[in-house]
């Protein structure tokens, strides 16, 4: 993201927020969340609670445009229950709730994006073990062409609300989505300075890499 | 006196037992041998497939076949390989008989097809030795069959998150494959925080073995695959850091901590492209090591190694000569040179392996060629997320190491997006996804190239250099 701001001359500046450092949510524009550990949910938990929380729920609602990848993704959700039943509540930033299995999801995948961010199809990676189940009124961020996405079930992927992209796409996501990458910069630009236009960039490696696991992916069927 | 007919067909249960154990062994060991004479006489590797075939004829097979035999395990993240090539030195050295399985057939089937192609038809082992190189996940199972009496753990990295999903895992599988074995002495690294958390569940003899100072003057930015304790979740401290997450870690919390080592580097004294000289301490004696391979990874895997030879009772003099006279093994930094070419080879397949080859790079001393292959089949992984964990921001600090970067393989579009995005500018990367034009481009310019493919492009690779310029095969 920071780098296809710089190529169109449009300073960025990354932070890092850490394990117990505090941030003002108002400070910011893009909020990047990614993934990370079971193992490591404990240290988490504890840090949201010291206010962390709050800001996120805060910022969402402001229309502060979020990227979350898998763990961070569910942690936006109601709550996440084990797969021995144990009930850890996260966020509930959005109408949504995770039910961890024993066998993973693994593998390459791809959806198609809804129409109104641009109906692209993305191609990404996914490795998780917790199934999402979205709430009634909570739109998906796509429908899955190829592989599990949010449960293997409902063929929805991922989760939209306000500003938020929410998937549990690694891969990495962005490289070789490069018209996702750009609507998600937009929806940041456009609440900050209203009049937005992005200069299409260089893409033909992103492009390239992207066709080429749509094609493994989506033909041959 | 008339024999009653029922009387001589009665045969005690035991002998039934045993007799149709040994017949069943025979047929396996049989087939094994057959079918791996047949497979490689048509050209066709026959490394795992003989084995998958007893596992089915007789899935006990391993277990008789294992029991005579003395094993030593090498298993762990990075490092299994050239660990196991230089144990192997030092059993050459000493004069012991033994047997190894080579070319990464590290699994079950694989490993099963080992020992019965070293064993006689009637199950019997044909040496005293076998050292077995044994992929982590797989130790869990292999150990079921194989009770080994030394087992060397080099380290815990994250690697192929699509098969281990996480890195947890990874070490309770080699704790399982320790506890099969409570008979084994066992070599762990003691720079790793990951590893050194096993003990509290073994009951093993334990040789810990290490590195007591920084290696590199300049290192890449890493991301630590274990920054949190592991026993009570507070970030640790380090007194040094050699690479990832490996070093004097301490907890100030807990007091979880690095233990002493009884095998150490307690200086490094030199590194250069081909090689490194240490001050290896073996027990109480210290002395001067040259290691036959580069880098800090490869020290790393040197006293590993060292650590093996001091379980085993080899002599030190004989330990500290096993490293400088040990040649690297298959695609771990061969070098092939072709039209006057130097085309080395450095396998690849995780943030920190891939990231110790860039900190050897940048002290390369003449502009190289680079090229990278990245394929995402099974072995290699099939997630290539991992691409996005290494520091190749680095390159941009050492253009003038660089001549190009070419990229090929399977994923090639992916890996020289990872290059744009790290900086490289757009004039150097190129994709070249046709291994003979590739390799005709090679040997057409004239800097010295530093191919680092992953596991099976390096095998295709390999394959197209054995058939057009003749080098040997990868089984020999």
């Amino acid at each position: 993201m920071e780098k296809r701001l710089i190529w169109r001359g449009i300073e960025a500046e990354v932070s890092n927020i850490s394990i117990g450092e505090s941030f003002n949510y108002e400070d910011y524009d893009i909020f990047f969340i990614g993934g990370g550990q079971d193992f490591e949910q404990g240290v988490l938990l504890k840090d949201l609670q010291t206010g962390k929380a709050e800001q996120i729920k805060a910022a969402i609602e402001e229309e502060k445009t979020f990227l979350t990848i898998c763990g961070g993704y569910q942690m936006l959700g109601n709550y996440y229950k084990t797969w021995d039943g144990q009930e850890c509540e996260y966020i509930g930033a959005l109408d949504f709730y995770t039910i961890g299995h024993k066998e993973r999801m693994i593998g390459d995948y791809a959806f198609a994006c809804d129409e109104a961010d641009g109906g692209m199809i993305v191609v990404g990676f996914e490795n998780h073990s917790g199934k999402t189940y979205l709430g009634q009124g909570l739109r998906p961020f796509g429908t899955v062409l190829s592989g599990n996405g949010n449960n293997g079930e409902d063929k929805t992927e991922g989760a939209r609300y306000k500003n938020v992209f929410a998937s549990y796409s690694h891969g990495a996501l962005l490289p070789k989505n490069p018209r996702l990458c750009d609507h998600i910069l937009k929806t940041a630009l456009k609440r900050k300075y209203t009049d937005v236009s992005l200069e299409a960039l260089e893409d033909t490696f992103e492009e390239d890499a992207n066709s080429y696991m749509r094609e493994r992916l989506l033909t041959n069927k | 006196m008339i024999l009653n007919h029922s009387s001589i067909l009665r045969i005690p249960r035991e002998c039934a037992i045993i007799t149709t154990m040994k017949i069943r062994t025979l047929i396996a060991v049989a087939a094994c041998k057959i079918s791996r004479f047949a497979l490689r006489k048509i050209g066709k590797g026959g490394t795992n497939a003989p084995g998958k075939v007893i596992l089915k004829i007789y899935p006990q097979v391993l277990k008789v076949l294992a029991r005579n035999v003395k094993t030593i395990v090498v298993t762990g993240t990075n490092g299994k390989t050239t660990t196991a090539r230089m144990i192997e030195q030092s059993l050459q050295e000493s004069g012991i008989r033994y047997f190894a399985n080579k070319s990464g057939a590290n699994m079950l089937s694989g490993i099963a097809a080992e020992f019965a192609m070293n064993s006689t038809l009637g199950g019997r082992c044909k040496y005293e030795y076998a050292l077995i190189e044994c992929d982590e996940a797989a130790f869990k199972t292999v150990s079921q069959y194989v009770s080994s009496q030394y087992i060397v753990v080099t380290n815990v990295f994250r690697d192929q998150l699509d098969r281990y999903g996480e890195i947890t895992h990874t070490i309770n599988s080699i704790l399982i494959g320790i506890k099969n074995s409570p008979e084994a002495i066992v070599c762990i690294n003691a720079d790793c925080s990951l590893s050194v958390s096993m003990i509290d569940e073994i009951t093993n003899e334990v040789i810990f073995y290490g590195v007591e100072e920084e290696i590199y003057k300049e290192r890449v930015q890493e991301v630590s695959d274990a920054p949190y304790c592991i026993k009570c979740k507070t970030e640790y401290e380090y007194d040094y850091i050699t690479y990832g997450h490996l070093g004097g870690f301490r907890c100030p919390n807990c007091g979880y901590h690095r233990p002493d080592t009884s095998v150490a580097v307690e200086k490094v004294l030199e590194c250069t492209p081909d090689i490194s000289v240490i001050q290896l301490r073996l027990k109480n004696n210290s002395y001067t090591a040259m290691i036959n391979l580069p880098g800090g990874y490869n020290i790393y895997n040197a006293i590993a190694a060292a650590a093996a030879g001091v379980a085993l009772g080899i002599a030190d003099d004989v330990i500290v000569h096993a490293l400088s006279s040990f040649e690297g093994g298959f695609g771990r930094m061969e070098k092939f040179t072709i039209n006057g070419i130097d085309i080395r080879m450095i396998l690849i397949k995780n943030p920190a392996g891939c990231n110790q080859v860039l900190n050897f790079l940048s002290n390369t001393e003449v502009p190289s060629l680079f090229v990278v292959a990245l394929n995402d089949r099974y072995a290699d992984g099939k997630d290539i997320s991992w691409i996005w964990d290494v520091d190749f921001e680095k390159l941009t600090t050492i253009q003038d190491k660089l001549t190009e970067i070419w990229v090929t393989g399977i994923r090639a579009d992916d890996m020289v997006l990872r290059f744009k995005y790290a900086g490289v500018p757009i004039e150097k990367l190129k994709v070249v996804k046709d291994y003979d034009i590739l390799i005709q481009g090679m040997i057409s310019q004239e800097a010295p190239v530093y191919m680092m493919p992953t596991y099976t492009a390096m095998l295709d690779i390999r394959e197209k250099f054995s058939k057009n310029f003749g080098f040997k095969d990868f089984w020999e």
